[in-house]
C-alpha cells in the first residue's frame, strides 16, 4: 500500500527547484516565440523546436568548429535564425493557417533530421559540446558574488538568474510593444487579415516580422537549453517540444506575455514533479504516464477556465 | 478613356472560379464625386467585382484603372492607401478589439506601425496617437457609438458593426468609397443618419462613393446614377429613372428571357 507515494523530499530540495526554474525560463522565452506568433498575430507556427535548433546549433558550431568568440556566435546564431524565418515565411506565409502549420512542422523536422546526419558538423546522435567555456567564466563569476549572500554551492544558480532575467526583460519589451500602433496591427490580423488588408496595412510584412521575431526567441530558448545540457544533441529540438510550448501557451493563457512565465511554470513543475512518482510500473510507463497527468490537467483546464491562467476569456469568445 | 470625370474606370474585367464565370467581360465608370449604386439580382457578381477592384482577388484579365493609373493586380492594402477603401458585405468588425481601436487602426501615417520609428521616433508615434482618438472619437459621435468607444466590438448589434466599419472606413481618408451593402441590417434611422452622411462627404471633401445595395427603394432615391449587373455583366447604366424603365432591368429581376 505504500507504493502509491510521492516523495515530498523533492520538493524541499533547492536543486530540483532550480532545475524547474531554468526549463521554465528557457520555455517561456521559447513560447513567447509562439505567444506573438499564435496569441497576438494569428499565425500558427509549429516549428519553433526547428528555429530553437538552428539558434543552439549555428552557436555551437560556430564556436566548436569555427572558432568564433562565444559572444559573438550568439547575435550571428539569432540573425541565422531570423533569416530561416524569412525564408519559412517568404514562400509560406501566403498559405492558409492550417497549410502554413504543416510547411513549419516540415521545416522542424528536417532540421532535426539535417542536425542528425551532418555529422561533420553537428556530432550527430552524439551531440556537439565545447561551447561553453565563455559562459562558464561568466557563470563563476556571478557564482563568486552569490557566495556572498549564501547561495555559492549552487552551481546552476547562475544560469538560472540569467535565463529568468532574459525571460522577464522579454515581457516587458514584448507586453511594451503590443501596446503600440505596431502591435495593434497585429492584433487586426489575428482578428480578421483581410479587414486589415482593407484598412492598408500590409499584412505579409507584418506576418514575416512576427515570425522572425519568434524564430529569434526560439534560438535564444536555444541558447539557454544548451548552456543547461553542456550539449546540444538533435533529440531536444523533436515536435514534442513545440507542443509542449503550446502546451505552455494555452495554460497560462492565449494573448497574454505573462502568462507565459505562469504557464511554464506551472508545466514544468508538473512534469519534473511526476518524475518522483513512486510507482510500481517500468520507467517508461511512468514517463509515458507523465504526459497523460498533463494532458488531463490540460483537458481539465479547458473545461474550467478555457481562458488559461492569465487570458481574458471575453477576448476568446469574441475571437470567433 | 482619357475621360477627366471618372474615378475609376473598369474595362472588359473577367473573373472566373473553376468553370463559373462570376465576373464576365463587365465595363464601367465611376464619375468622380458621384454617389453610385451597383444593383442586381443574386448571383451576378456584384461583391466578386468589388472583390477584384480592390486588389482582393486578381483579375484573369482586362482593365481596371483608378483616378488614371492602372491598379490591375495592385495588392489591396496598397490601393487602400491610395484612398479607395472598402467595407465588407458580411462585416469585418475586429470583434476582440475595442472599438477605439478598430478605429485608430485605421488611421494611415502612423509611424508607430513601423518597429523602427519606435525606437527612433517615439514621440511622432505618440503624437499622431492622440490626434487619431481625437478624430476617431469624433467620427463615433456622430454614429451614436462614442459610448461604445472601449467596449469589445464584437459586443455591439449587427447593425452596429455596420456602421462601425463605414465609420472605421472614413477614418483611412478615402476620396473614394465602395460600400457592400452598407444599409443591410441598420435601422432606418441610422441608416438615413449614414446617407446624409455620405452626402455631406461629397460636398465638403468631393469623396465618391460606390455602393452595393438591395433596397431599390434607397438607391432609387440617393444616387445620381445606377450601374446594373446581371450574370456577371453590366446590363444598364444611367440615371435611376432611366435604369428603372430600362426592359433588360427588369427582365433581369424578374427572371425574364435577355
Amino acid at each position: 500500500m505504500t507504493t502509491f507515494a510521492v516523495t515530498l523530499e523533492a520538493f524541499t530540495d533547492i536543486d530540483f527547484w532550480i532545475g524547474v526554474g531554468i526549463l521554465a525560463g528557457t520555455y517561456t522565452i521559447f513560447a513567447l516565440g509562439l505567444q506573438i506568433n499564435v496569441g497576438f498575430t494569428g499565425i500558427v507556427n509549429f516549428g519553433q523546436a526547428g528555429f530553437m535548433a538552428i539558434g543552439a546549433y549555428t552557436m555551437g558550431i560556430l564556436v566548436v568548429k569555427a572558432g568564433w568568440s562565444f559572444w559573438l556566435a550568439l547575435p550571428a546564431a539569432t540573425v541565422t535564425a531570423m533569416a530561416a524565418g524569412l525564408l519559412i515565411g517568404l514562400p509560406s506565409l501566403r498559405l492558409r493557417a492550417d497549410y502554413f502549420a504543416i510547411v513549419t512542422i516540415a521545416f522542424a523536422e528536417i532540421v532535426r533530421y539535417v542536425a542528425q546526419n551532418a555529422r561533420e558538423l553537428t556530432g550527430g546522435n552524439q551531440g556537439l559540446l565545447g561551447y561553453d567555456d565563455s559562459w562558464a567564466e561568466v557563470s563563476a563569476w556571478i557564482l563568486d558574488r552569490l557566495e556572498t549572500v549564501g547561495f555559492g554551492d549552487q552551481f546552476l544558480m547562475p544560469l538560472l538568474l540569467v535565463t529568468w532575467l532574459t525571460a522577464l526583460a522579454l515581457i516587458v519589451v514584448l507586453t511594451i510593444a503590443q501596446r503600440t500602433p505596431w502591435g495593434r496591427v497585429l492584433r487586426a490580423i489575428r482578428e480578421d487579415e483581410d479587414a486589415a488588408r482593407a484598412l492598408g496595412k500590409n499584412t505579409f510584412a507584418y506576418k514575416l516580422q512576427s515570425l522572425m521575431i519568434g524564430a529569434a526567441l526560439g534560438a535564444l530558448a536555444g541558447y539557454f537549453l544548451a548552456l543547461n545540457l553542456a550539449f546540444v544533441s538533435p533529440e531536444s529540438f523533436e515536435p514534442l517540444f513545440t507542443f509542449i510550448g503550446y502546451a505552455v501557451l494555452i495554460l497560462g493563457g492565449l494573448a497574454s506575455y505573462a502568462g507565459v512565465a505562469l504557464g511554464a511554470i506551472v508545466l514544468w513543475t508538473l512534469l519534473e514533479a511526476t518524475r518522483f512518482l513512486d510507482l510500481p510500473l517500468a520507467a517508461e510507463k511512468v514517463a509515458a504516464l507523465r504526459f497523460m497527468l498533463v494532458g488531463l490537467l490540460l483537458i481539465l483546464l479547458m473545461a474550467y477556465r478555457p481562458q488559461g491562467i492569465l487570458g481574458k476569456r471575453r477576448e476568446m469568445v469574441l475571437g470567433d | 478613356m482619357t475621360d477627366d470625370g471618372a474615378i475609376l474606370e473598369v474595362e472588359g474585367v473577367r473573373k472566373s472560379f473553376g468553370g463559373i464565370h462570376a465576373v464576365d467581360g463587365a465595363t464601367l465608370d465611376v464619375a468622380r464625386g458621384s454617389i453610385t449604386a451597383l444593383i442586381g439580382p443574386n448571383g451576378a457578381g456584384k461583391t466578386t467585382l468589388f472583390n477584384v477592384i480592390t486588389g482582393f482577388l486578381r483579375a484573369d484579365g482586362g482593365r481596371i484603372a483608378y483616378d488614371g493609373r492602372s491598379i490591375f493586380r495592385t495588392p489591396p492594402h496598397a490601393i487602400a492607401r491610395r484612398g479607395m477603401v472598402r467595407t465588407f458585405q458580411i462585416t469585418k468588425a475586429l470583434a476582440a478589439m475595442p472599438v477605439i481601436d478598430n478605429m485608430m487602426l485605421a488611421a494611415p501615417s502612423q509611424p508607430g506601425e513601423r518597429l523602427a520609428n519606435l525606437l527612433l521616433r517615439p514621440r511622432a508615434s505618440r503624437a499622431r496617437e492622440l490626434e487619431v482618438r481625437e478624430s476617431a472619437l469624433d467620427l463615433l459621435d456622430v454614429f451614436g457609438l462614442a459610448d461604445q468607444a472601449d467596449e469589445y466590438a464584437g459586443t455591439l448589434s449587427g447593425g452596429q458593426r455596420k456602421l462601425l466599419e463605414f465609420a472605421r472606413a472614413l477614418m483611412v481618408e478615402p476620396r473614394f468609397l465602395l460600400l457592400d451593402e452598407p444599409m443591410a441590417g441598420i435601422n432606418p434611422t441610422l441608416g438615413a443618419r449614414l446617407l446624409e452622411h455620405m452626402r455631406d462627404l461629397r460636398a465638403r471633401r468631393n469623396v465618391t462613393f460606390l455602393f452595393i445595395e438591395h433596397d431599390l427603394e434607397v438607391v432609387m432615391r440617393h444616387s445620381d446614377r445606377v450601374i446594373v449587373m446581371a450574370q456577371g455583366e453590366v446590363i444598364a447604366d444611367g440615371e435611376p429613372e432611366a435604369v428603372r424603365r430600362d426592359q433588360r432591368v427588369i427582365d433581369a429581376y424578374l427572371g425574364g428571357q435577355r
